[in-house]
C-alpha cells in the first residue's frame, strides 16, 4: 500500500503542468463569475460549466494512455519497478495517481460550479454530484486507457477506449437502451451534459457503484496483462 | 549455500512482429553466482547481458528456463527489496539528489526514521553529498550514474546488480567505486557487475563470465582464467640477448619466455653461461586479451571451467 501512494503522489507530482493546465480551466469559470450576472446568466454559466467540465475526462484519458509509455521511453520505470514493488502496485499507483489529479480537478469544479450556480437558483448538492458522475466517469475512462496502454502506445490506447467506452452507447442506439449501462460512462457522461435548471435530480448510486467497479475490474485486467509485459525493450 | 543468483537454462528470444526473424538475445544461460563475491559479466555489445540482467530483475520474462535471486523465482517483488540494482542508462525524476534517493529507499521500504540517515550514509559513499540538495535533473551523467549507485544501495541490499557502474566517471570516481564495491564484499555483499571496462574487472572481480552472442563462453576466475598455464617469463643478469630466442634486454637485464616442462633446463642453462636467475613468473595475459580472445573466435559453448 505504502509502495501505491507512492507511486501515486510520484504520478501527480510528474503531471504537474498538465494538472495546472486543467486548472486553468476552473479559472476561466471564475473569471466568468466574476464578469457575468450570475443571476440573470445561469443558462450561459451552466453551459461552459459542463464543456469546462467534460476536459477532465478528457486528461483522464491522456494521462491513463501516456503514463506507461511515457516512464518506459524515459526508462525511469526501470528505477522503480527494480524496488520492493509489485506490477500490480505499480498500476494501482498510476491509477491512484489519475485519481487524485481527477478528483483535484472536480473539487475545484464543485467549488466553483457551486459559487457560480447556485445564484441562479441550482441545487448546491446537485453540482456536487454531477462532479461525482465526472469524477467517476473520468476514473473509467483513465483505466479502459490504462488496461490499452499496457501493450499499445499512447495514440492507439487512446482510440481503443474510445472505442470501448462508446461501444455500449452504440448498442444502446442499435438494439436496447439497457446495454448504456453496460459500460457506464456515456450515462454518467450524460448525466452531466442533460443537466439543467428545470430538470428534476435524483442521485444515480447505482452508476456510480458500478463505475467504481468496473475500474476495479480494468486494474485487475492492467495488472494481469503488465506483469507479462517486458518491460525493458524499446517501447515503440 | 544457495546461490543469490542462479540462471538456470534461462534463454529469450525477441520475437518480432509480421513474421520478422526473431533474435536469441539469450541462450540457455546457466550460471550461479555465490553469496559474497564480485561477479565480473563480460560480453560485447549484443551479447546479451543486459538481457540477463533484466531477467534477473524480473523486467522481462524468460522464453526458456527459469532463475532464482536470492532463492526466490525471478520476478519477486519482496525479493527484490533485498536487491540494489543499476541500470545502464540510468535515468530519473528531475528533483533533489537526496529526495530521490530517499523516494527509492520508501519503495523498498527502508524505514521513515532510517530514511534520512542513509540516504546521506549513501550519497557520502558515492561523493555527492555536498550536491545533496542539487536537482539530478542538471547533474552531469557521471553525477547520475553516483545517484544511480545512492539509490542503490540506499536499502543496504544483500545483492547489488550493477549494470555499467563506471561507464560515465571520472578516474577519481571509478577508484571510490572500486572501493566501495570491494568493502561491500569484505562485509560479506554480493556483487554482480556488467562493464565493459575490463580492467576494473580484472582488479575487483573473484570470477568472471564471458557471454557473447547470448551463449556463455567462459566462466572461472579470474585468476585462472588470466594465466597461461604453458609459459614461464624467465628474468636473468649477465647473459647475452641472443643466448635465448626471441629474448629482450633492457638495463642488462635479459627477459624470455619457456614452455613450462622447459624452465628446468632454461635455468640450468642460465647458470652454465654464468649469468644469474633474478626471477621465474608465470606468464599472464591480461583479461583485455582474453575477451579478444573469446569474442573475436570463441565457439559458443566450449571453454567453460567451474
Amino acid at each position: 500500500m505504502k509502495q501505491v501512494g507512492l507511486i501515486a503522489i510520484n504520478f501527480v507530482r510528474e503531471q504537474r503542468w498538465p494538472i495546472l493546465v486543467l486548472m486553468l480551466w476552473v479559472g476561466v469559470l471564475i473569471a466568468m463569475g466574476l464578469v457575468y450576472d450570475l443571476r440573470k446568466a445561469g443558462e450561459e454559466v451552466l453551459f461552459v460549466f459542463k464543456q469546462v467540465a467534460v476536459y477532465g475526462i478528457v486528461f483522464a484519458v491522456f494521462f491513463g494512455a501516456s503514463a506507461i509509455h511515457n516512464e518506459r521511453k524515459t526508462r525511469r520505470i526501470l528505477s522503480v519497478l527494480s524496488k520492493s514493488v509489485g506490477r500490480e502496485q505499480y498500476i494501482a499507483g498510476l491509477l491512484c495517481g489519475i485519481i487524485f489529479a481527477v478528483s483535484i480537478y472536480c473539487f475545484a469544479m464543485a467549488m466553483t460550479g457551486t459559487w457560480i450556480l447556485r445564484p441562479a437558483g441550482f441545487p448546491a448538492a446537485y453540482v456536487w454530484f454531477l462532479m461525482a458522475y465526472l469524477l467517476v466517469a473520468s476514473v473509467l475512462a483513465a483505466a479502459v486507457a490504462v488496461v490499452f496502454s499496457t501493450f499499445l502506445n499512447p495514440l492507439f490506447a487512446t482510440l481503443c477506449a474510445i472505442c470501448v467506452l462508446a461501444l455500449p452507447a452504440a448498442a444502446a442506439l442499435r438494439f436496447d437502451s439497457k446495454w448504456a449501462s453496460a459500460i457506464p460512462f456515456y450515462p454518467l457522461v450524460g448525466l452531466l451534459m442533460r443537466a439543467s435548471f428545470s430538470e428534476k435530480w435524483t442521485p444515480q448510486w447505482d452508476l456510480l457503484a458500478l463505475g467504481v467497479l468496473e475500474s476495479g475490474l480494468c486494474w485487475l485486467a492492467a495488472s494481469w496483462l503488465f506483469s507479462r509485459r517486458d518491460i525493458a525493450v524499446a517501447v515503440d | 549455500m544457495a546461490a543469490a543468483l542462479e540462471f538456470d537454462g534461462v534463454s529469450k528470444q525477441y520475437n518480432r512482429w509480421y513474421g520478422g526473424r526473431s533474435v536469441t538475445a539469450l541462450d540457455r544461460l546457466t550460471l550461479a553466482i555465490e553469496p559474497g563475491e564480485i561477479f565480473g559479466f563480460l560480453g560485447p555489445n549484443g551479447a546479451g547481458k543486459t538481457t540477463a540482467i533484466h531477467l534477473a530483475m524480473g523486467f522481462m520474462r524468460p522464453t526458456a528456463g527459469q532463475g532464482r535471486l536470492l532463492g526466490k523465482p525471478f520476478g519477486d517483488a519482496k525479493t527484490r527489496g533485498r536487491v540494489g540494482f543499476l541500470a545502464e542508462n540510468v535515468a530519473f525524476y528531475y528533483r533533489p539528489a537526496e529526495e530521490l534517493v530517499r523516494f527509492y529507499g520508501a519503495l523498498n521500504d527502508v524505514p521513515r526514521s532510517a530514511l534520512k540517515r542513509r540516504s546521506r550514509e549513501v550519497l557520502s559513499a558515492v561523493g555527492l553529498l555536498e550536491d545533496r540538495r542539487r536537482n539530478a535533473g542538471k547533474f552531469s551523467r557521471g553525477m547520475l550514474q553516483r545517484v544511480g549507485l545512492a539509490q542503490a544501495l540506499i536499502n543496504d541490499p544483500e545483492l547489488v546488480v550493477l549494470d555499467e557502474p563506471t561507464s560515465a566517471l571520472d578516474p577519481l570516481a571509478r577508484v571510490t567505486v572500486r572501493e566501495l564495491l570491494t568493502s561491500m564484499r569484505n562485509a560479506g555483499k554480493t556483487i554482480f557487475l556488467s562493464s565493459h571496462l575490463l580492467s576494473e574487472v580484472e582488479l575487483i572481480c573473484d570470477r568472471v563470465a564471458v557471454l557473447n552472442r547470448g551463449q556463455l563462453v567462459r566462466l572461472g576466475r579470474t585468476s585462472d582464467l588470466l594465466r597461461t598455464d604453458h609459459k614461464l617469463e624467465i628474468t636473468a643478469r649477465g647473459i647475452a640477448r641472443d643466448s635465448f630466442p626471441e629474448a629482450q634486454a633492457t638495463d642488462a637485464v635479459v627477459r624470455f619466455k619457456v614452455p613450462a616442462e622447459e624452465q628446468r633446463a632454461a635455468l640450468e642453462r642460465v647458470w652454465n653461461l654464468g649469468g644469474e636467475v633474478v626471477s621465474v613468473n608465470p606468464v599472464r595475459r591480461s583479461l583485455e586479451q582474453l575477451f579478444l580472445e573469446l569474442t573475436m573466435s570463441s565457439t559458443p559453448g566450449k571453454d567453460i571451467a567451474s
